[in-house]
C-alpha cells in the first residue's frame, strides 16, 4: 500500500502524555500509602510498596520513551515541540522526586520520623499528592482546547495551573513548617538533617507539578 | 492474430491495471477525512466512492488526457502509427510497472507521475531528447509543487476561518449553522464550475467565464440556503449531539462525494490515455492530432478504479480509521475543499495535477493552523523526492520496454 495521505498522521503525542500524567497520578498515590504504611508500628510491606512504586516508575519510563521516540524530525504539532518535551521532562521529574523520597526514607528506617513530626509529614504528603492529581486534567483540559480552541476550555486550564501554584504554595508552607520545627525539638543533629532533607525531598514532588503547569500554561499561549 | 490486435488487448489489460491501483491506493485521498472523522461507515466509504468514481471517469473525465499525451511529447513524433502504438504501449506497461514496484515497496509515488515520465521515455526513444517538450515538463513539474502549495493555503485559511467564525465561540453549533450557508455556499460554487468547465455537457454550454461564475454563485447562494435548512433539521435530530462538528460531519459528506467525483475525472486519464491512443490507431488506422476518448473507454478506465477500491478499499479504510484519529469533521472539511479546489484550478490549466498531492498539502494546511494533534512533514520531503524518483525511472522502464517491444513486434 503506498498512501502518502494516511502516513502523514502520527500518534497523537497527547495520548502518551495523558497515559504518563495518570502513571504518575498513581506513583503518587501509591507513595502516599507507602508513607503512611511506614509511619504506622506495624508496617511490614514497606518495600512491597517500594517495588510496586518502582514498577510504576518503569511503566511511565517507557511511555515517556516511546513520545519521545515518535516524533520525528519534521513533526508539526499544535505546541512547541520543546516546550512539549519540557513539559514531560517536568512531568517525569515527579517521578524521581517520589523515589528519592522513599529512598531517603529507607535510609534511616530506624528510628525514622519522630512521633511529633509524624502527623506534619502526612499533611505535607497529603498536600503534594493534591497537585499530582490536577496533572491528568490539565492534560486533558490542554487537548480539549486545541479540539476546538474555545476561549472557555483555555480559561479552564489556566484556571488548574493556577490552582496547582496555589496547591505549591500551601506544600511550601507545610514544608517550612516542618523544618522550622525540627529546628525547636530537641533531636540529634542525624535527625535533624534526615528530617529537613526528607521536607525538602517531598516537598520537591510539588515543585515539579508547578513547573510542568507553567509548561503547559506557555503551551497553550495563543 | 495481428500486431495491432495484441497491443490493443494488452492495452485493455494493463490499462485496467492501472485504473485498479488508482482506485486500491488512492481511494484515502478522497474519502479518508469522511472515514478518519467517522462522517461515513467503511463501507459507505467504499460504495460511495466507487460510484461517484465511475460517474466521474465517464462524465467529467476527458479533458486532462490530452494534456498528458500531447502536452509532454511533440506531435512529430506521433507521425509513425505503427511507432506510436508501440510507444502507447510501452508507456502503460511501463507506468504500470513502476506502480507496481513502489506498491510492493510502499513508496509514496503518484500514478499521474508514472504516466508522464514513461510519456517523457517514450519520445526520447521515439524522436530523440529534442522531442520531448521540456518547458511543458517544467510547467508541470512546477504544478507539482504548486499544487500542494496552494491546496495548503486554502486548507489553512477555511480551518483558520472555521476557527474563528465557528469553534472559538460559545455557542459554536448555533454559530456552525449561520455560517453554514458559507460553507456550503462555497463548496457549491466549486462544483458547479468544474461542472461547467470540465464536463462535455457544460462545455456544450460553452459558457464564458463570467456567465460561469453567476451561475456557479447563484447555485452557491440556493445551496447556501437550503443546505441550513436540512443541517438544521438533521442537527435537530441528531441524536449523538456533537455540536459544530456535528454540522461539518454532514457537510463533509457532500466534500467527500465531490473529490471522489474529481478523482474519476482527472486521474482516469492516467490509466485510459495511453488506452484511448492504442484504441484510435487500431480502429482508424492513422494518427491524429487530436484523439478522441470514447465513453466506454472512460466507462472501462471508471470501473477498473471502482474495482481497485471494492477489492482493496477496505484495508486501506481501515488502516485509515485506525491513524487518522484526530481529523475531526472540521479538519476534514478543510482538506477536502482544498484538494477540490486545487484539482479543479489545476485541470482548468490543463496541468496533470495528482489528487494525492492536493491532499498533502491540505492536510499540511490544517496542520499549520494547529489543527492536528501530529502530522509528520518529512512525508512532503519523501514524496518528493519519489517524485523526482519517479520520472525518470518510468522514463527509463519505458524506454528499455519500447525497445524490447520494436524486437518483438515489428512494424508490418
Amino acid at each position: 500500500m503506498r498512501m502518502p495521505f494516511v502516513t502523514m498522521f502520527l500518534a497523537s503525542p497527547f495520548d502518551g502524555l495523558e497515559e504518563h500524567a495518570k502513571k504518575v497520578k498513581q506513583c503518587t498515590g501509591a507513595f502516599q500509602e507507602a508513607f503512611a504504611c511506614h509511619l504506622s508500628a506495624k508496617c511490614v510491606d514497606f518495600e512491597e510498596h517500594r517495588r510496586y512504586i518502582h514498577h510504576l516508575e518503569t511503566e511511565a519510563d517507557a511511555i515517556k520513551r516511546r513520545i519521545r521516540g515518535h516524533l520525528p524530525q519534521g513533526t508539526l504539532l499544535p505546541v512547541d515541540k520543546f516546550q512539549l518535551f519540557l513539559y514531560l521532562r517536568q512531568q517525569d521529574k515527579v517521578l524521581d522526586a517520589v523515589q528519592h523520597a522513599l529512598d531517603w526514607l529507607s535510609y534511616r528506617d530506624d528510628p525514622g520520623i519522630p512521633p511529633p513530626l509524624q502527623p506534619d509529614f502526612l499533611r505535607l504528603a497529603q498536600a503534594v499528592v493534591k497537585t499530582i492529581n490536577e496533572l491528568d486534567r490539565i492534560v486533558i483540559g490542554a487537548r480539549d482546547y486545541f479540539k476546538g480552541f474555545q476561549e472557555q476550555k483555555r480559561i479552564e486550564v489556566k484556571q488548574i495551573i493556577r490552582q496547582v501554584r496555589q496547591m505549591e504554595h500551601e506544600a511550601d508552607q507545610l514544608e517550612g513548617a516542618i523544618k522550622r520545627r525540627v529546628f525547636t525539638m530537641d533531636l540529634d543533629a542525624v535527625t535533624i538533617y534526615h528530617m529537613t532533607r526528607l521536607a525538602e525531598i517531598i516537598g520537591s514532588i510539588a515543585d515539579h507539578a508547578e513547573n510542568a503547569g507553567d509548561m503547559m500554561r506557555a503551551m497553550i499561549a495563543r | 492474430m495481428s500486431t495491432e490486435f495484441l497491443v490493443l488487448i494488452l492495452g485493455y489489460i494493463f490499462g485496467f491495471y492501472m485504473a485498479w491501483n488508482i482506485g486500491a491506493n488512492d481511494v484515502a485521498n478522497s474519502m479518508a477525512s469522511a472515514v478518519g472523522a467517522g462522517a461515513i461507515t467503511i463501507r459507505q466509504a467504499i460504495f460511495i466512492a466507487g460510484i461517484l468514481n465511475v460517474v466521474g471517469a465517464v462524465f467529467l473525465g476527458g479533458h486532462v488526457t490530452e494534456t498528458i499525451r500531447k502536452g509532454i511529447v511533440s506531435p512529430e513524433v506521433l507521425n509513425d502509427p505503427h511507432l506510436t502504438l508501440i510507444g502507447a504501449l510501452a508507456a502503460l506497461l511501463a507506468a504500470a510497472a513502476w506502480v507496481s514496484f513502489a506498491t510492493w515497496k510502499s513508496l509514496p509515488v503518484s500514478t499521474t507521475h508514472a504516466i508522464v515520465g514513461a510519456m517523457i521515455g517514450f519520445g526520447i526513444m521515439a524522436g530523440g531528447v529534442a522531442s520531448v517538450n521540456w518547458g511543458k515538463l517544467g510547467a508541470v513539474v512546477g504544478s507539482w509543487i504548486i499544487s500542494p502549495l496552494f491546496s495548503l493555503v486554502i486548507a489553512f485559511a477555511t480551518f483558520k476561518l472555521i476557527i474563528r467564525l465557528v469553534l472559538s465561540r460559545a455557542a459554536a453549533l448555533a454559530a456552525a449553522l449561520r455560517f453554514s450557508p458559507l460553507f456550503v455556499g462555497a463548496a457549491m460554487f466549486v462544483v458547479v464550475l468544474s461542472f461547467v468547465f470540465k464536463t462535455p455537457l457544460g462545455k456544450q454550454l460553452a459558457l464564458g467565464l463570467l456567465p460561469a461564475l453567476a451561475i456557479a454563485a447563484a447555485a452557491a447562494v440556493v445551496a447556501g440556503l437550503l443546505g441550513r435548512r436540512l443541517l438544521v433539521r438533521l442537527m435537530s435530530r441528531n441524536p449523538l449531539k456533537e455540536g459544530a462538528e456535528g454540522v461539518f460531519r454532514y457537510i463533509q459528506v457532500g466534500t467527500s462525494c465531490y473529490v471522489a467525483l474529481a478523482q474519476g475525472a482527472n486521474d482516469v486519464a492516467n490509466a485510459v490515455g495511453p488506452l484511448a491512443v492504442i484504441y484510435f490507431l487500431v480502429k482508424t488506422g492513422g494518427i491524429a492530432g487530436k484523439v478522441p476518448v470514447p465513453i466506454f473507454l472512460l466507462l472501462f478506465g471508471g470501473v477498473g478504479i471502482a474495482a481497485g477500491i471494492a477489492m482493496a478499499g477496505h484495508r486501506v479504510m481501515e488502516t485509515i480509521g485506525r491513524r487518522i484519529t484526530t481529523l475531526t469533521n472540521t479538519r476534514g472539511f478543510s482538506v477536502d475543499f482544498a484538494a477540490a479546489t486545487t484539482v479543479l484550478a489545476a485541470s482548468k490549466m490543463g496541468l496533470p495535477v495528482s489528487t494525492t498531492h492536493a491532499a498533502v498539502g491540505g492536510v499540511m494546511g490544517v496542520g499549520l493552523a494547529r489543527g492536528l494533534e501530529a502530522v509528520d512533514f518529512g512525508v512532503i520531503f519523501r514524496i518528493i523526492l519519489y517524485w523526482v524518483l519517479t520520472v525518470p525511472a518510468a522514463a527509463l522502464t519505458s524506454m528499455i520496454i519500447y525497445k524490447l517491444l520494436m524486437i518483438f513486434l515489428p512494424a508490418g
